[in-house]
């Protein structure tokens, strides 16, 4: 925006108006010549998108850039208070307010004076602040990190909450691990599909991509590269083949400590004799944390799966009227019958026909029956026809792991007290541990959600949304491994479509069934101890 | 045709023709008047004004996007509380996002429970009734609600959903709303 361009003396207007009369497309291209003189890039950490902004300056001689007061308060959330007569503007950004007088230099900080170089200005209706007061005065007095680079007009605000901050690689007795450091002890997966490639999915986890990938190989590991998605973090290491089998753990933290290391151990040598044809052309053996696969090993026998929704519940109802309990109930029957069939597992499902369950109840039905693996079944919905694809759930856990210490020994109190319960305590009570029940299995159902999207993808041609970990309550409290699956949306036509088709649905029950049967046998081969361990 | 009839003819043409000029004249100059007496635009209005984050999903329900909103700054929390949920029922500035609002939802009222940092949102019957299912959409119908309280009231530890006055089991049959929802688990 230039200073001096929007008082157009009075003649400009009267020869306008000649021109309007002749072509009236023309008014636009006449008004609309104020180009912004530079434009200011603004980078949000905390995952805001990116926006720019246009400066402008003083005068042509100048070399102080401009930003009005609009969008100073856009960009820093700030409450403005404008005093027309006084010519005053404050800006409350965080706990500070910001007087500007117009046509001085002074900008005062909750009651201080400071100086800036050039004044504030008021052009055009507009209160214009000078670039250098967010560089500097506001950099020094907010409680955000802002970091003004003046060359290149790039302003970053706030520093982001990364919670994988860092990656080293270390050889020890012949062995090289990457040790990455977290400052929480998050959920992870470990994939090798692709030979050469071992890919760690880090769930919640964040980190700054360009630091990560920039850390140079060593020893097995080649290269290293890390993605960030909305929810989660990726890893990709690179292996020489020669790397014949890995490990990957939490250490303990050092004394006085607060950041968890979680090291990946690779080791060289042969392949080892594979004998499940599953595994049959990877490089590489997986092999389970001790204390979690391996201890709990056991064969599938029983499975319960969970058409949703039901009887007044109809669920998501497409424009055509397909309701989504029908077709969940569908695929929930062709399922089972495909279970038993190629597998010859025990299948039991929470309802039968179109009947009413409350969320709890369909858990509560699981562990009764003290089925194996849980399966619901749905199909999703969204605001906007565009949205498809298919994406399995497992249970995000409620608390993290400091809450759930202070839950316990809160709880520790409560049950210490004598018969006199407050019955709303109990409740609470009762509520921890319902929480804590699925905990226990969140990385064996993260271990089955992933198999399950992995399946899927090699039989459907829709859009692959992966795993999602949330916060479900119909997964809550289950005594098992439990996993939600969105089938497709039944806001898309075309997949509205699919939803009824049986050769559609017959390729998620064919995708599922082989899901569960290598999540089945990969728990055989951890109880039994896989071979190529060597730790 | 007779020859006075078609010199009427033309005089009412005439006639009208000149009324037509007069009458475009006149809107004109007052058009060119009015413009020229208009006072600058002011950005600023009289009055505190703040800025807030309000959420929106992408079209393709992949990802959350944030739109800045102007609201009046009264204070109290509860007014700007529901200026800034209305503003997630309005359609969103940029074309390629969609509210994550139910169409026909209405906030009744807030409340805000300051000893217990709990903020109480009302609904109409819309959130539930006209939610078109699916947990991606109730994921998203929690989290632009819960998101926009925690991004401009950082006072609201927890939020209670509630519809026609009473707490819900759930929106649509996947996230349990019963109980007050922790804002920090949704951020």
């Amino acid at each position: 925006m230039s200073f001096y361009s929007r008082n157009m003396p009075g003649f400009v207007f009267s020869a306008l108006f000649m021109v309007l009369l002749a072509a009236p497309g023309l008014e636009l291209m006449a008004q609309d010549k104020d180009e912004p003189e530079a434009v200011l890039g603004v980078v949000f950490s905390e995952g805001r998108r990116t926006v720019d902004v246009d400066l402008s300056r003083a005068d042509d001689k100048s070399s102080e850039f401009y930003i009005t007061a609009y969008d100073l308060a856009r960009i820093f959330k700030a409450t403005k208070y404008w005093k027309p007569g006084a010519r005053k503007l404050v800006l409350r950004i965080g706990s500070k307010d910001y007087l500007f007088t117009i046509d001085t230099r002074v900008v005062v900080v909750n009651g201080e004076p400071v100086l800036m170089r050039v004044p504030a200005r008021y052009v055009d209706g507009a209160v214009m602040i000078p670039l250098e007061f967010v560089g500097g005065v506001l950099s020094r007095e907010s409680a955000e990190r802002i970091e003004l680079d003046g060359d290149n007009l790039v302003l970053t605000i706030g520093t982001p909450e990364y919670n994988v901050t860092g990656l080293r690689f270390e050889k020890v007795n012949g062995r090289t691990s990457a040790v990455l450091t977290l400052t929480d002890e998050l959920l992870y997966h470990v994939d090798t599909d692709t030979p050469g490639l071992l890919r760690l999915k880090i769930y919640g986890g964040r980190l700054n991509t360009l630091k990560m990938s920039a850390v140079d190989g060593k020893g097995l590991f080649r290269r290293v590269r890390a993605e960030q998605t909305e929810y989660d973090a990726y890893l990709f290491f690179q292996v020489e083949q020669s790397a014949s089998g890995f490990r990957v753990e939490f250490t303990d933290p050092e004394e006085g400590d607060h950041e968890q290391n979680l090291v990946i151990y690779l080791e060289k040598g042969e392949l080892p004799e594979i004998p499940d044809a599953d595994f049959a052309g990877r490089k590489m053996v997986e092999i389970f944390e001790p204390g979690s696969m391996a201890e709990r090993g056991f064969e599938i026998e029983k499975i319960m799966i969970d058409p949703g929704h039901g009887g007044t519940d109809g669920g998501r109802v497409s424009s055509s009227g397909v309701q989504e309990k029908d077709i969940n109930l569908d695929i929930a029957r062709e399922l089972k019958g495909m279970l038993v069939e190629r597998l010859g597992v025990e299948v039991l499902m929470t309802r039968e026909d179109d009947q009413f369950l409350t969320l709890t109840e369909r858990g509560e039905i699981a562990n009764i029956e003290e089925a194996d693996i849980f399966i619901s079944i749905h199909c999703n919905g969204w605001f906007h026809p565009e949205a498809g694809g298919f994406e399995t759930y497992f249970l995000a856990p409620a608390r993290t792991e400091e809450e759930r210490r202070q839950a316990r020994e809160e709880n520790s109190a409560v049950e210490l007290e004598d018969a006199e319960m407050d019955p709303e305590k109990l409740e609470e009570l009762d509520f921890i541990i319902w929480d804590m029940v699925q905990n226990e299995f969140i990385a064996e159902s993260s271990e089955l959600a992933e198999t399950v999207q992995k399946e899927l993808a090699e039989v459907l041609t829709i859009r692959n949304r992966g795993v999602k970990q949330a916060g479900f309550k119909v997964l809550r409290g289950i005594n098992m491994p439990a996993i939600l699956i969105e089938v497709a949306f039944l806001s898309n036509r075309s997949e509205e479509k699919l939803l009824q088709d049986q050769s559609f649905q017959s390729s998620v029950c064919a995708g599922i069934v082989e899901a569960v049967r290598k999540f089945s046998s990969g728990k055989i081969a951890a109880d039994a101890g896989a071979p190529g361990t060597g730790y | 045709m007779p020859a006075d009839e078609l010199g009427r003819k033309i005089i009412f043409v005439l006639l009208g023709l000149a009324i037509a000029t007069a009458v475009f004249i006149l809107v004109a100059r007052w058009g060119k008047m009015r413009k020229e007496e208009r006072p600058p635009v002011v950005q600023e209005v009289p009055g505190e004004t703040r800025t807030i984050t309000v959420y929106y999903g992408s079209r393709d329900a992949a990802n959350l996007v944030e739109e800045t909103r102007e609201i009046t700054s009264s204070g109290r929390l509860e007014d700007e509380v529901g200026e800034a949920v209305n503003a997630l029922l309005e359609k969103p500035q940029d074309d390629a996002l969609v509210s994550a609002i139910p169409p026909g939802t209405r906030i009744e009222r807030v409340y805000w429970v300051e000893d217990e940092e709990t903020l109480y949102l009302d609904f109409n019957r819309a959130l539930t009734a006209n939610h078109p299912g699916g947990s991606v959409s109730e994921y998203f119908t929690i989290k632009v609600i819960l998101k926009t309280v925690s991004a401009n009231f950082p006072q609201v530890a927890m939020v209670q959903l509630l519809v026609s006055g009473y707490p819900v089991e759930t929106i649509a049959g996947h996230y349990g709303v019963s109980e007050p929802l922790d804002v920090r688990k949704w951020r």
